[in-house]
């Protein structure tokens, strides 16, 4: 297991190379570019624009931008924004706390809510349950969610008034426990709708095709209870699938949501990111894009070795 | 040579003296005389105010948003300012220094300008330090050397200051640049900044130090900026309110909602066609400001492909009955009513506000008139109802800058009118970023040429100087050896050339006045550019925050010491 580790993580090295120069490529070929939001003013000459590509470094050739941020990055300089000015690192920093905030509470919520929807539909199969089920989560999956954030603003903020219409808090007021539960109530909810219907949707039909199998059979046959039955013979085996899924959201911690922190005004990572593609913020973007798909990366290799502490049958070699 | 600085007579014109708030343009109950006079402001209270863009500098020397000025309207304060009537007035300085009160004196070759600026006694910074001459110099050093400024507007044109005591400095001007009374719009601290390697690295860029009737004390990003009473203000009498908080809304639509919600107080920056909500809400107002934003639609003269030579002619649109054709298929007043709901005028010039406004109307609409032209000329329908001449089919693109609603459906009228005179017309837009670039590298179609009708808008200086020399001289026809100019149709025109060389050569008002209204009567005579609309400023407020008052050149945040909520 250890060695199949290190291996794994020795072959992620040249693909994290690869996708680190591939997003620098794709960002370096977006129109426009970091030095268009100052075009707009009649007073901004060519020596100026000369002056800030050379004040940020774009007068250089790209494989040397690209090797500079390169080295300054595996050496913890994650370079300056060319917006904000500050170091990424800060920015991150800033709004790190606040998506951790929102990921977390979606990722509890959604488990919570997955696990035994998606056990008891799957148990009470063509009950009407189950078809209120199958049919809400389709529905919800279905539903883009800058769609469902709106609406959701619209019935519970401005009909309703029951929350608040986005922000993260009160401006102005301390911070307070209860206000900063009010503004997560929508958001939260406008991702797990969606998300809960797709993890249901995995549950459920895994625990249909183990709940057919013969050792289930045998294990009623011992006598043991019900209970124990669902619990330690069927959702643990059933669960494997729902392990590489909830593995794969690992990321989103980190990287938020783009759509629904924005609709929100959540000052998130995901708005961070969508800011700084609107102005090429390379240093910014580059930053986020490297720490994410390390992420990815990474999750994608902690679901395979949680795949291979849940099933024995799986080897590694 | 867009900076070819003339010494506008205004030298002698610009008036000192504080002037007379003008009669608001706009729909707003306006000036604060008015209100003085129904109710005295009461002091004490927090005002929130919704920004639907979030400054990510407030430093005004790295600062590329408008948003950036509505937050440092309250802070930063200059030496001067522009009042409604664009007149100087001063903030820092006793005055503003021109010709006829000797503040300002050209050198003995005429060639040079002095600027003497005297600063108000007993100012101070809002840290308490005091407020001197030597900040002014540091201002110029610091806009000329940090490499990341947005731009060195006037301060590239300054040759050296002298500060012969603490309240007077004494600015040399390598040549004769008009628009001196502004260029000292941010002062910065010079005791506060000077021992900084790296402005951009400091605290300074959230919570720049100034002068104004307010001091920031959090700047939270992406949430909310608060301003909190400056108490060295210099006028003890104001600001009347305590706090002001500037809150991030992800949206001008959820900005619009909270205000209805009573959640803000005051909104930035509203579509025309928000309006009607906000006008049957009893408990809001609008500010509703006619700007120097105008919208118009530039006709390629020249052939479309990267670079043309400036005397090469459009097929299409090189014939000047066409370029008349299409003006009066134009419903500019129809698409005002219906499009941007009244909020707006119909464009006659590149200048409409100021001194030097040209306010003469294009023709009107008139598609009877548009096809009679077009059948005169040459242009014969064909099957298809598309009109050709000499094998040339009047099939032209019209380009804008994509995901603008307003511009979409603006194009999706003038598509159907032109078609209805002959004319097939393909959209072709392109990002902002693209289209608006002003960069030749950036693929500016406007700068290669590479485009038959392009739509968008353009916002003038006070001196229209900036404006007519850069976009209606020969001579800034971009090419790919000198791509700095913005004469994008390709107009030439000698006369006009030699009224712009006119204007900039000579300090008597009337003169200028005269050469410009010169030019764009001839721009207008070549029927080059379609004047769409000149574009209101709106924001959007509840009824008990008083004290607003509408400006022409600045934002609505310009007078925020006046602000007082009723209670």
């Amino acid at each position: 297991m250890g060695r199949y580790i290190v291996r794994r993580l020795l072959q992620a090295l040249p693909l994290l190379f690869a996708i680190s120069v591939a997003s620098f490529a794709i960002l370096k070929a977006t129109p426009g570019g970091p030095l268009a939001a100052y075009e707009g003013n009649p007073d901004f000459t060519e020596q100026d624009r000369l002056r800030l590509e050379h004040a940020f470094g774009l007068d250089r050739p790209l494989p040397i931008q690209y090797i500079s941020w390169l080295g300054s990055f595996v050496t913890g300089d994650w370079g300056y924004s060319f917006a904000h000015h500050l170091p990424v690192t800060t920015l991150i920093g800033e709004r790190l706390p606040n998506t951790l905030t929102l990921m977390a509470t979606v990722f509890v919520v959604v488990l919570l809510l997955a696990i035994p929807i998606g056990v008891t539909t799957a148990l009470r199969q063509y009950s009407v349950f189950d078809h209120v089920v199958t049919g809400t989560t389709f529905t919800f999956l279905s539903t883009p969610t800058f769609w469902l954030g709106l609406l959701l603003i619209i019935v519970f903020g401005l009909q309703l008034r029951w929350l608040p219409l986005g922000g993260i808090q009160t401006p102005g007021a301390e911070f307070d426990v209860g206000d900063r539960l009010r503004h997560l109530i929508l958001p939260v909810a406008t991702i797990s709708l969606v998300q809960v219907g797709s993890h249901v949707r995995f549950l459920r039909a895994s625990m249909l095709e183990t709940i057919a199998q013969d050792y289930m059979r045998t294990a009623r046959a011992k006598g043991l209870a019900e209970r124990i039955v669902v619990m330690r013979h069927a959702l643990k085996n059933a669960a494997i699938p729902l392990v590489t899924v909830v593995a794969l959201d690992i990321p989103e911690l980190f990287v938020g949501a783009l759509v629904t922190e924005s609709i929100f005004g959540w000052p998130g990572m995901g708005r961070l990111f969508l800011d700084a593609a609107f102005r090429s913020d390379y240093p910014v973007l580059q930053g986020i894009l490297a720490v994410s798909s390390t992420l990815i990366v990474l999750s994608n290799l902690l679901a395979d070795v949680a795949y291979g502490y849940l099933d024995p049958r799986i080897r590694y070699s | 040579m867009r900076r070819l600085a003339i010494a506008l007579a205004a030298l002698g014109l610009v008036i000192a003296a504080c002037g007379q708030p003008a009669p608001g343009t706009g729909t707003s109950p306006a000036p604060s005389a008015t209100v003085a006079a129904t109710a005295s402001p009461t002091r004490g209270g927090t005002a929130i105010v919704a920004i639907w863009q979030f400054p990510s500098t407030l430093a005004a020397h790295y600062a590329n948003q408008t948003v950036t000025d509505i937050v440092n309207n309250g802070v930063i304060e200059g030496l001067a300012e522009t009042n409604n009537n664009g007149d100087y007035i001063p903030t820092l300085a006793k005055s503003v220094p021109t010709l006829a009160n000797g503040g300002a004196k050209l050198t003995a070759d005429g060639k040079k300008l002095d600027v003497t600026w005297e600063l108000k006694p007993g100012i101070k910074w809002s840290d308490g330090t005091p407020l001197t001459s030597a900040d002014i110099k540091y201002t110029w050093e610091i806009w000329m050397k940090d490499p990341k400024v947005n731009n060195r507007t006037g301060f590239s044109e300054i040759e050296s200051i002298d500060l012969p005591n603490d309240l007077t400095a004494v600015v040399h001007y390598k040549s004769i640049y008009a628009p001196y009374p502004l260029n000292f719009g941010s002062l910065m601290p010079k005791a506060l900044l000077e021992k900084e390697a790296d402005i951009s690295k400091t605290d300074y860029v959230r919570r720049p130090l100034g002068t104004g009737p307010f001091k920031i004390t959090e700047f939270k990003t992406d949430e909310s900026i608060t301003l909190e009473k400056n108490t060295n203000y210099r006028d003890t009498s104001k600001p009347y309110l305590d706090k002001i908080i500037f809150k991030s809304v992800p949206s001008s639509q959820i900005g619009l909602a909270q205000l209805k919600a009573g959640e803000v107080q005051a909104m930035w920056n509203l579509t025309e066609a928000q309006t009607p909500e906000v006008e049957k809400e009893s408990s809001l107002a609008l500010l509703v400001v006619q700007g120097p934003t105008v919208e118009r639609i530039e006709l390629n003269t020249a052939e479309n492909k990267e670079y043309p030579d400036p005397n090469s002619v459009h097929p299409v649109l090189g014939d000047i009955e066409m370029r008349k054709a299409l003006l009066y298929a134009t419903p500019k007043q129809q698409i005002i009513d219906k499009l941007l709901f009244g909020k707006a005028k119909p464009g006659s010039s590149p200048v409409s506000q100021g001194w030097a406004a040209y306010k003469e109307p294009q023709e009107g609409y008139d598609p009877a008139k548009a096809n009679a032209t077009l059948d005169k000329a040459g242009w014969v329908k064909g099957s298809d109802g598309i009109r050709s001449k000499g094998g040339v089919r009047a099939s032209l693109t019209y380009a804008t800058t994509t995901g603008d609603q307003l511009r979409e459906r603006v194009q999706q009228v003038l598509v159907e009118e032109w078609k209805a005179i002959g004319v097939e017309v393909k959209l072709q837009n392109q990002p902002s970023a693209v289209i608006l670039s002003g960069s030749c590298t950036g693929k500016d179609p406007r700068k290669l040429g590479t485009f038959d009708m392009l739509m968008y808008a353009s916002t003038p200086g006070i001196d229209p100087h900036g404006t007519i020399l850069p976009r209606y001289h020969s001579k800034q026809i971009p090419t790919q050896a000198d791509c700095s100019g913005q004469n994008y149709t390709r107009f030439k025109n000698a006369d006009v050339d030699k009224a712009i060389d006119e204007a900039g050569g000579t300090l008597d008002v009337e003169k200028r006045k005269a050469a410009y209204a010169k030019v764009m009567k001839a721009l207008n005579e070549a029927y080059v550019i379609i004047w769409m609309y000149d574009r209101a400023n709106i924001d959007a407020r509840v009824t008990g925050l008083q004290g607003f008052q509408g400006n022409v050149w600045r934002r609505f945040t310009w007078n925020i010491q006046d602000w007082w909520l009723k209670k």
